[in-house]
């Protein structure tokens, strides 16, 4: 006799387990699904095996107790397993699709997603000229699907950064040049925060579903910080910063037209930044080397010649 | 891509399979065999295996009905196996950040099927909680242009590693946004070679003739470098692909400022030598070590090549002249300590 391919076991085991009303026992399951081994041991080995397979694959297996010998009882809940029928119009469907093949996240999730959508396998209709978007920060980041399932679950989330423990109501998770943040409530701060969600130290706690409570006017756009001089929980000062024609195009495109509040005639431009972290903003002068010099106020000028002085010094010390 | 033989991964197949065909009705057997990577042969086999599947007593809704002709597969609406399935917090996170972010890429159509499907997923996962930014450099539409048009571009382009403005020939090969940056891959007339450049740090940028490539120079943009083996660095999505002309450098720093290298392309591990983290970087230009050695501070150093060694002081040196700073602190020789 011809041995029983394991894919067709297992995709019985998944049919009779959607369809059955109630648990059913491991011997009952193996006389509906053929191609489970007579013998009891091996039986048990070969159903657990299934059983695990059919899990790693996000299948919700329920496990009960059930009268009788065998004393527990196996189904799927088709409410656990099916997801309500989103409607997508094939043009839809194609789209999804083509957003999953133009963005690189490192793993091939979004194509498994596709999948369970009835939108999967690789489109014939993406060209080579479309723009691909990497967001392959997202890899090794854990935390990123469990703080998303915190926020569609209106879960407040505990969870340590910097050295401290942070407990904060989730209002959304922004992906901004290069890196993902959490948007939220601070609990602790009493305040509108912003995190960057690769310098979390410990695995986020989620919290029971509809425990957040976000003020009523709570806006994840505005409550995010963008810059990084903005992160800090120093005083707002504003800094004055003068930027050379051969970067301030560039630099003037991120920070927005707004932020200059002098235009030279040889091209460079003065820009005027809000600050609450000043070593983020030294940082960040320091990066366009000699092409930006802080104007003023003398304390942030002063900060970064400072840094300058000490590598100065750091470079003429022997080793 | 790798054949699937594991029952795990012909189960996922098998059933995103069943899936889109629920969606689509009917469909020739070489159209579904290509878009899900199996050959026709394949195909079948695995189609009427699952054919044979169901749940005694067999009832026509139990009873996988699928049907193979000589040139077609279909099967019905309403299969227990086929119809949409729940997405782990995991999966629903990569469908809805790839959606966005391709919303988010300028130019794109915000009100199209792809906005539509989008709303009809965040509404089915519970809300919009995912935004994805991307920059909009002012000469994005451009280089686009000329790449859907096969055009040849001429720049002047700022380069950050040399700290140097040059004029090129440009024939754009590839588009796209990583690490906060828009980039394009091109075959760079000037360099006669295949380079990457910044979108916004291209100051001008004019439509010239058709765009020229050399036989052989898409295959060093091939993503998995397989093409491109012997011929050049295979290009991944890397922001920066170490290329002939750079250079290893050996840096030590601070653990507090480790993260700082964390997303530069290192050439291994970091170790952990005397409680300072050391580790080995391909330096592209001097300008590019001096920006990332102002930004360790005084703490790091360089330990190979000794060439490099006073980089960082003469650059911060260099930097504080505009300070116009009289005491450019104390040189070599002049250090004292307590």
């Amino acid at each position: 006799m011809q041995r029983l391919d394991r894919l067709e076991r297992v995709t019985d085991l998944l049919l009779v387990l959607l369809a059955t009303p109630h648990p059913l026992s491991l011997r009952e399951i193996a006389n509906r699904v053929p191609g489970y081994p007579d013998s009891h041991g091996a039986r048990r080995q070969a159903f657990e095996r299934d059983k695990r397979l059919l899990r790693d694959e996000g299948v919700p297996v329920l496990v009960v107790p059930i009268d009788g010998e065998e004393q527990l009882g196996y189904r799927i809940d088709p409410d656990a397993y099916y997801l309500p029928d989103l409607g997508l119009e094939a043009e839809e469907q194609a789209a999804l699709n083509l957003a999953v093949a133009g963005v690189h996240l490192g793993e091939p999730i979004g194509h498994d997603a596709l999948g369970k959508l009835g939108a999967g396998g690789e489109s014939p209709l993406r060209s080579a000229a479309a723009p691909l978007v990497d967001l392959r920060s997202v890899d090794g980041l854990t935390a990123l699907p469990l703080l998303f399932d915190a926020s569609r679950q209106a879960a407040v989330v505990r969870f340590g950064y910097r050295g401290e423990t942070r407990h904060v109501d989730v209002a959304g998770l922004r992906f901004r040049k290069g890196h993902w943040y959490l948007v939220g409530f601070d609990r602790d701060r009493g305040e509108a925060r912003t995190f960057r969600v690769d310098r979390i130290d410990t695995a986020p706690e989620v919290g029971a579903p509809n425990s957040a409570e976000l003020p009523a006017d709570f806006d994840v756009d505005r409550s995010f910080s963008r810059d990084p001089w903005r992160f800090g929980d120093g005083d707002e000062v504003d800094v004055d910063v003068l930027i050379d024609a051969a970067e301030s195009g560039r630099v003037v495109g991120e920070l927005g037209p707004e932020a200059v509040v002098e235009q030279r005639d040889d091209g460079a431009a003065v820009v005027r930044l809000s600050v609450t972290d000043e070593h983020a903003l030294v940082l960040w002068v320091l990066d366009l080397l000699d092409h930006a010099e802080v104007l003023g106020p003398p304390s942030a000028r002063a900060a970064v010649v400072d840094r300058l002085r000490a590598c100065v010094t750091a470079g003429g010390v022997e080793r | 891509m790798t054949a699937v033989t594991d029952t795990a991964g012909r189960l996922r197949r098998l059933l995103a399979i069943l899936a889109w065909l629920a969606q689509v009705g009917e469909a020739p057997i070489d159209a579904v065999a290509a878009r899900f990577d199996l050959t026709p042969d394949a195909l079948v086999t695995e189609l009427e295996m699952a054919a044979c599947c169901g749940v005694p007593p067999y009832t026509p809704d139990q009873l996988m009905e699928i049907v193979v002709t000589d040139t077609t597969v279909s099967t019905l609406v309403g299969l227990a196996l086929a119809r949409p399935r729940r997405l782990s917090p995991s999966e629903g996170f990569a469908l809805a950040a790839s959606a966005r972010a391709l919303l988010a890429v300028p130019g794109s159509d915000e009100s199209g099927a792809l906005s539509h499907a989008l709303a009809k997923l965040e509404r089915a996962l519970g809300g919009e909680q995912i935004g994805v930014e991307l920059d909009a450099p002012v000469l994005l539409p451009l280089v686009r242009e000329a790449l859907a048009g096969g055009r040849r571009l001429s720049i002047t382009y700022y380069s950050a590693s040399s700290d140097r403005v040059t004029e090129r020939e440009i024939s754009p090969v590839r588009l796209f946004a990583s690490e906060g940056h828009w980039y394009v891959d091109a075959w760079c007339a000037t360099a006669g070679d295949v380079r990457r450049f910044r979108v916004d740090r291209i100051g001008a940028a004019e439509m010239a003739g058709k765009a020229e490539l050399p036989a052989g120079a898409a295959g060093r943009l091939a993503d998995d470098g397989s093409d491109g083996a012997g011929i050049g660095p295979p290009a991944g999505l890397d922001a920066f692909v170490p290329g002939p002309e750079s250079r290893r450098v050996r840096l030590s720093v601070e653990p507090s400022t480790a993260w700082l290298v964390e997303s530069i392309p290192a050439a291994g591990p970091p170790e952990v030598v005397d409680d300072r983290v050391e580790l080995e970087v391909f330096v592209g230009g001097d300008a590019w070590l001096e920006r990332l050695l102002l930004r360790l501070g005084p703490g790091a150093r360089v330990v190979d090549p000794p060439a490099y060694r006073s980089l960082a002081a003469d650059a911060a040196a260099r930097v504080l002249r505009r300070y116009g700073d009289p005491e450019p602190a104390d040189r070599p020789g002049e250090v004292t300590t307590e």
